[in-house]
């Protein structure tokens, strides 16, 4: 077996224990009780589930995204970063066989994430008070998926860097569960309590 | 382990619901909702930060129900819950959070930092840690329902009292405040003190609405310290007056949390309510909607501003009734920016006011409020709750604002009464409907 089937192995397992894990988490959630709001609405909840998923992500929709713009594009393009290194991996076992114009995109697209990273990590060193929120796990999550993209990136440059990119994989499926990188699981919870709220109260959506 | 800690504890795993769980994980710890905050908009020290508040609470919850928090505590910030940290706990989540959830709205998770502070709350309660303030005022309102008797005469007379005074506003001789008039339509829950009877009794009286008056009043201290056994008794003893009544609904006072509870929380804790809850806020936008109440917006000549209180407006979805009214009884209305959801916090609500040692801590955080009036040069600001009023009176007092606080029925009262001393008749004439046999 060569040492990039090897590492593709891995990376199989890493998704089955990132999966299971995200799973395990799920179940801990799920298994809390839920206490349905019975007071009469004045609004329909549905509108504000969806204003919470649209509109309510929009950078105009809020005073923070609106005041801090450029750290908005920074995250989103850090999360599109991600999801363009979670197709990259997907695809890659294909790399060989895919169309020529798929790798500077994914260059690009990893590229961007990975810097949207690196400048995440420098704000959360070098701003006060967001040092003063931080654990060691905030740097490491950070750190770890941002040297992912960027090895996401190294592998459509060149694919050699094929071994350290699904090694870097392996490492970021099992540290989902286990880091601050699992809020992105209860991400979906919040936007959809938060759109429950106001929508029942006809505040949002 | 205190006993303290353990019973904290206790409620705090009693408390962990989908809801709270999911408030305490999805984090991220981006820091943008500093800024959202009125306290750190004030003071901009880290700790006023909402993520920053809430972590007091995630630090021990990671210590409990995190495999990475258990072994490796120092990785995740986690560490266990000590008397210390309930003192501190108590300074933040009584003291530096109003639960107005403006951090919430500007939060790209969407965290409810106010559930996490009001688990905090619900902990340091059962654990001896609240204000005693607030335990004694929610404690009194209950001792009052167990021994009505002796307070209903003390009470009906004071009603006497307002009752003539509402003859000689109205000019009708008989103008009445009934008081529990069995068959009546509405039970109007005031605030303790005439200003949120006798505004209301005048209008009730020129709508001709069937009404009578709650023996208790709608504030509800069990509320602020997020204990739902003492929150129940209190609003119990006004949901089993409107079932014993036989009301189609229950208006409440301009107050903020009384409208939260009752509205919003109440209808979890009892069974159906077989009437509906609405502030009298909604009831005058119907009825200057409908046309019943003459007007004279020249009785309201100042620059006028509104204060839209966290739990009538962002949390409770009053916000264009205020400025409906507005409008019909100002000569001059004004809004602050920002405004509706995205008011800032007065800085004293959740109880704030009520403690006198964080008169200072309120007043620093009201900044944001005292710029926000400033701002729009009104010489009055009104406001729908009666805790955001004492605030806002405050305020004017410590930094020289120079405006008067006024509530929003006080504005509609002079508009209709300078209307009806001129005979100006209202669009639609009301029904006039006895108010029943004089108590």
């Amino acid at each position: 077996m060569s040492t990039t089937a090897l590492w593709g192995w891995i990376v199989l397992i890493a998704l089955g224990l990132g999966i299971g894990g995200l799973g395990w988490r799920l179940y801990g959630l799920l298994a809390r009780p839920y206490r349905p709001d019975r007071a009469p609405p004045r609004g329909p909840a549905w509108r504000g589930v969806v204003y919470a998923f649209t509109w309510g992500m929009m950078p105009w929709a809020k005073e923070s995204t609106r005041r801090h713009l450029l750290p908005y594009l920074r995250g989103v393009l850090f999360h599109l970063g991600i999801f363009a290194t979670l197709a990259t991996l997907a695809i890659s076992p294909w790399r060989l066989s895919l169309p020529a114009s798929i790798a500077p995109a994914g260059l690009v697209l990893t590229g961007i994430g990975a810097a949207g990273g690196l400048i995440g990590i420098m704000m959360r060193i070098f701003d006060e008070r967001l040092r003063a929120l931080s654990h060691p796990d905030d740097y490491a999550a950070v750190a770890l998926v941002t040297v992912w993209q960027a090895a996401g990136m190294a592998f459509w440059a060149d694919p050699r860097w094929t071994g350290a990119f699904y090694a870097l994989s392996a490492l970021t499926l099992i540290a989902i569960p286990l880091t601050k990188i699992r809020h992105c699981l209860y991400f979906f919870f919040s936007r959809f309590f938060f759109g429950l709220f106001y929508g029942r109260r006809a505040v949002l959506g | 382990m205190s006993e303290r800690v353990q019973r904290a504890l206790a409620v705090f795993e009693r408390s962990l619901d989908r809801r709270l769980l999911t408030a305490l994980e999805v984090c991220a710890r981006c820091g943008i909702c500093a800024e959202s905050c009125h306290v750190f908009a004030a003071e901009p020290d880290f700790r006023h930060a909402p993520a920053a508040k809430a972590e007091a609470v995630r630090r021990f919850y990671r210590r409990l129900h995190d495999p990475i928090g258990r072994w490796f505590p120092w990785w995740v910030g986690a560490k266990d819950l000590t008397e210390a940290d309930l003192e501190e706990l108590a300074e933040i989540a009584f003291g530096a959070c109003t639960l107005c959830r403006r951090c919430t709205m500007n939060c790209p998770m969407g965290v409810d930092t106010a559930l996490i502070m009001r688990a905090a709350r619900a902990m340091l309660t059962a654990a001896g840690k609240a204000p005693e303030m607030l335990m004694q005022l929610a404690d009194a309102a209950i001792a009052r329902e167990e021994n009505l008797e002796f307070f209903r005469e003390f009470y009906i007379n004071q009603i006497r009292d307002l009752e003539r005074e509402l003859q000689e506003q109205t000019g009708d001789p008989d103008a009445r405040i009934p008081v529990e008039k069995a068959g009546a339509e509405i039970l109007y829950v005031a605030l303790s003190g005439a200003h949120t009877i006798l505004p209301a009794a005048i209008l009730f009286h020129a709508v001709g609405a069937n009404w009578t008056l709650s023996m208790f009043e709608a504030a509800n201290y069990g509320y602020f310290l997020a204990d739902i056994q003492r929150a129940r008794a209190i609003a119990q003893r006004i949901v089993n007056e409107a079932r014993r009544l036989g009301v189609k609904e229950i208006i409440l006072a301009e107050c903020g949390h009384a409208y939260t509870v009752l509205r919003w929380e109440a209808p979890n804790w009892f069974e159906d309510f077989p009437f509906r809850v609405r502030s009298i806020i909604e009831a005058a936008a119907e009825w200057i909607q409908q046309g019943r109440l003459p007007l004279d917006p020249s009785a309201n000549p100042e620059p006028v501003t509104y204060h839209d209180s966290c739990n009538l407006g962002r949390n409770g979805g009053l916000l264009e009734e205020p400025r409906i009214i507005l409008r019909a009884v100002v000569q001059d209305f004004r809004e602050m920016t920002p405004n509706r959801a995205e008011n800032f916090c007065c800085g004293g609500g959740a109880g704030l006011v009520a403690v006198p040692e964080w008169y200072e801590k309120r007043m620093r955080a009201g900044r944001r409020k005292v710029e926000q009036i400033r701002q729009t040069g009104a010489r009055v600001v009104v406001a729908s709750c009666d805790n955001c009023r004492l605030q806002l009176g405050d305020l004017s007092e410590y930094y020289g604002l120079g405006v008067r606080v006024s509530g929003l029925m006080d504005l509609v009262v002079n508009a209709y009464l300078a209307a009806h001393r001129r005979h100006v008749p209202a669009p639609v004439a009301p029904v006039r409907v006895p108010a029943g046999e004089p108590f």
